[in-house]
């Protein structure tokens, strides 16, 4: 009986085989790093990839942004010869590459900063370098008084013009599991969320394909607002865009986003040099300062400019103010939940 | 001597070889693996059964996509169609240097990129984009109007993006058109409208077939349009496709979703030839 594997292994060969004969001499490359695409690849490029070359002697390193989906897809088809050494992941994409076997442990016992990191980023499968937090974005020319709940934007005042994405996204589940939890539902039941959803439609101005489309949706005046991820949001501010993010008194909510070393990868050293890099405090400063307001997880880190304004002091109101999810518990049910989404979402 | 020379007219078939292999190795060998994929039961991929197909045919939500998602194409199509006709035929109609300048205008949506041509109707569509505002001022509406992210939109955005492929296999039947024929209709009494709908439509049906075939093809499988103008909450098949496929990793349904919309797709593409044999025939007759 064939599997998965093999026949993605004979297909792949038999391609490569045909179409780049030297392929088949396993050959030595610099490492690549599949960052995320848009402000994530500018920051990395700025900060982690000079650092990164500082402790390496001047290591080659390439950069591949691409979605987390697509970073699974690619090392999936080529397990014995991935085309890329490091993999960044949400929570949600990080659990299924953990799952098929795609990622190697991370040598925690020779990591000069695990230790340092906040609980929550200390996992071994891949450390979190940096935290993406969910709050309400909002068009303050529109809105003159700032939303402080996530229930205001429930309000009959905003008809029309709140903007949420589909499930598609991790950004459009937590906010559900998140809607649920409120309204007294858990990562295992969101009835209450997609209740709550129901409820939100004579206010729901548009259901965007993914975070990005949300975004350009408060350029284009589409909708005012919306949960938003607090990075994206001061990318629009940045170019001028009048929108702001605050935290929901019930918390915003945080994605772990992890690093991995990507299993059977033939620059392991290189791999481990690159994390590092990403976990310590000097690189994790200046990603928290402008214009990328990354938030930190090593706890050395001291929170400063507008992340300590807007999202937390230090790492102890963090923990009070941060809501995190279960995403093993999430990743359990979500198909059925897009499922559900794609049914009876529909405006 | 006959059999010593072989004739011009035929070509030896293995000049085709390296194309031929070329299809064997990246189109056929993959379609038969998505076909494979299909047939497995679950998500792991450890048995093979006929599941995901009979997830996909007895499921009155899944069907009611693929449904939706021909019935775009149709209106897309209807819409090239009644748009397209009447500029491929001043086209034809128009004086050398005004042809120059019409190709280029047709042309030109082909030379941008897609993503940049459907981003433009995201601003005339939008709640402050051209064609609310000149509503507003024009005092026809109060509030803006949802234009973006509904049905309709998408249909006008596409007949856009696709309008190309509907006129150019037009601009080639109607400039075949032997104009004498037209002549000849006048001379024999037929006014203008008798003559274009007993001569001129019915010779350019090759064209007309051609063209709505392209155009539905494009608008059916066009996901960067139907995603950024049809929002989040409008599923068509590219979308439902890429959700199981990417979002769940569950390669076994979204290579049965593909494989269905295949055959539905060929099945569409069958009847406009079945027809455009019909028109021939009519033609000739």
């Amino acid at each position: 009986m064939l599997d998965r594997r093999q026949i993605m292994t004979a297909a792949l060969t038999l391609g490569a085989m045909h179409a780049f004969p030297g392929l088949s001499k396993a050959q030595a490359r610099r490492l690549v790093f599949a960052t995320f695409t848009g402000s994530w690849e500018e920051a990395h490029r700025d900060v982690l990839v000079p650092a990164y070359r500082k402790a390496t002697n001047n290591a080659e390193i390439a950069l591949d942004p691409m979605l987390s989906v697509d970073q699974i897809a690619k090392v999936t088809a080529a397990r014995a010869n991935p085309p890329i050494d490091v993999m960044l992941h949400d929570p949600g994409p990080a659990l299924v590459a953990i799952a098929q076997d795609l990622v190697e442990a991370y040598p925690v016992a020779q990591s000069a900063y695990y230790k340092d990191l906040i609980s929550d980023a200390q996992v071994d499968t891949g450390p979190a370098p940096f935290f993406q937090v969910v709050g309400i974005t909002y068009n303050p020319e529109k809105i003159k008084t700032p939303p402080t709940s996530w229930k205001d934007i429930w309000d009959p005042k905003y008809k029309g013009r709140v903007g949420i994405t589909n499930l598609n996204s991790t950004l459009g589940t937590g906010w559900l599991v998140e809607i649920a939890r409120m309204n007294g539902g858990s990562e295992k039941d969101v009835s209450a969320g997609f209740k709550a959803l129901e409820d939100l439609k004579p206010n729901l101005g548009a259901v965007a394909a993914n975070p990005g489309q949300l975004a350009t949706l408060y350029q284009q005046g589409q909708v005012d607002i919306g949960p938003g991820n607090f990075n994206a949001i001061q990318i629009l501010k940045a170019r001028g865009v009048p929108v702001e993010f605050v935290a929901p008194k019930e918390g915003a909510i945080a994605f772990k986003t992890t690093i991995h070393i990507v299993k059977n990868t033939p620059n392991k050293e290189l791999a481990f040099k690159l994390i590092e890099a990403s976990l310590s405090p000097e690189v994790q400063g200046k990603l928290m300062d402008s214009p990328y307001l990354i938030f930190p997880t090593n706890t050395k880190v001291k929170m400063g400019g507008e992340v300590a304004k807007v999202l937390a002091a230090d790492h102890a109101e963090m923990k009070k103010k941060f809501v995190f999810q279960d995403w093993a518990e999430i990743n359990k049910q979500r198909s059925a939940w897009i499922e559900k989404f794609n049914r009876d979402i529909k405006i | 001597m006959a059999g010593a020379f072989p004739a011009v007219t035929r070509y030896d078939m293995r000049l085709a070889a390296p194309l031929a292999g070329f299809y064997l190795l990246f189109f056929i060998a993959p379609l038969v693996l998505l076909a494979i994929v299909s047939l497995y039961a679950d998500v792991e991929m450890k048995s093979f059964s006929l599941a995901q197909y009979v997830r996909f045919l007895f499921d009155p939500f899944s069907l009611s996509v693929l449904a939706s998602t021909l019935w775009l194409g149709l209106k897309v199509t209807a819409l090239c169609l009644v748009l397209g006709y009447p500029l491929a035929w001043v086209f034809t109609r128009s004086p050398k240097w005004a042809q120059g300048v019409l190709i280029i205008v047709i042309i030109l949506p082909l030379l941008t990129s897609v993503v940049v041509r459907t981003f433009a109707w995201i601003v005339i569509l939008g709640r402050q984009g051209i064609v609310n505002n000149l509503l507003l001022s024009l005092g026809v509406a109060d509030t803006p109007l949802r234009l973006l992210y509904t049905d309709g939109g998408v249909v006008v955005a596409l007949a856009q993006v696709q309008m190309p492929l509907m006129v150019l296999p037009l601009i080639t039947a109607i400039s075949r058109i032997d104009p004498n024929m037209l002549d000849a209709s006048s001379a024999l009494g037929a006014g203008a409208w008798r003559s274009f709908f007993k001569v001129t439509l019915p010779l350019s049906l090759p064209g007309i077939l051609a063209g709505c075939l392209l155009t539905f093809a494009a608008a059916i499988t066009a996901f960067i349009t139907q995603s950024l103008v049809g929002g989040g909450q409008m599923l068509f098949m590219p979308m439902y496709l890429y959700q199981q496929a990417s979002t769940l990793s569950n390669w076994p349904f979204a290579a049965a979703i593909s494989i269905i919309f295949l055959v539905a797709v060929l099945a569409c593409v069958t009847l406009f030839n079945v027809l455009g044999r019909l028109a021939r025939g009519h033609v000739q007759a």
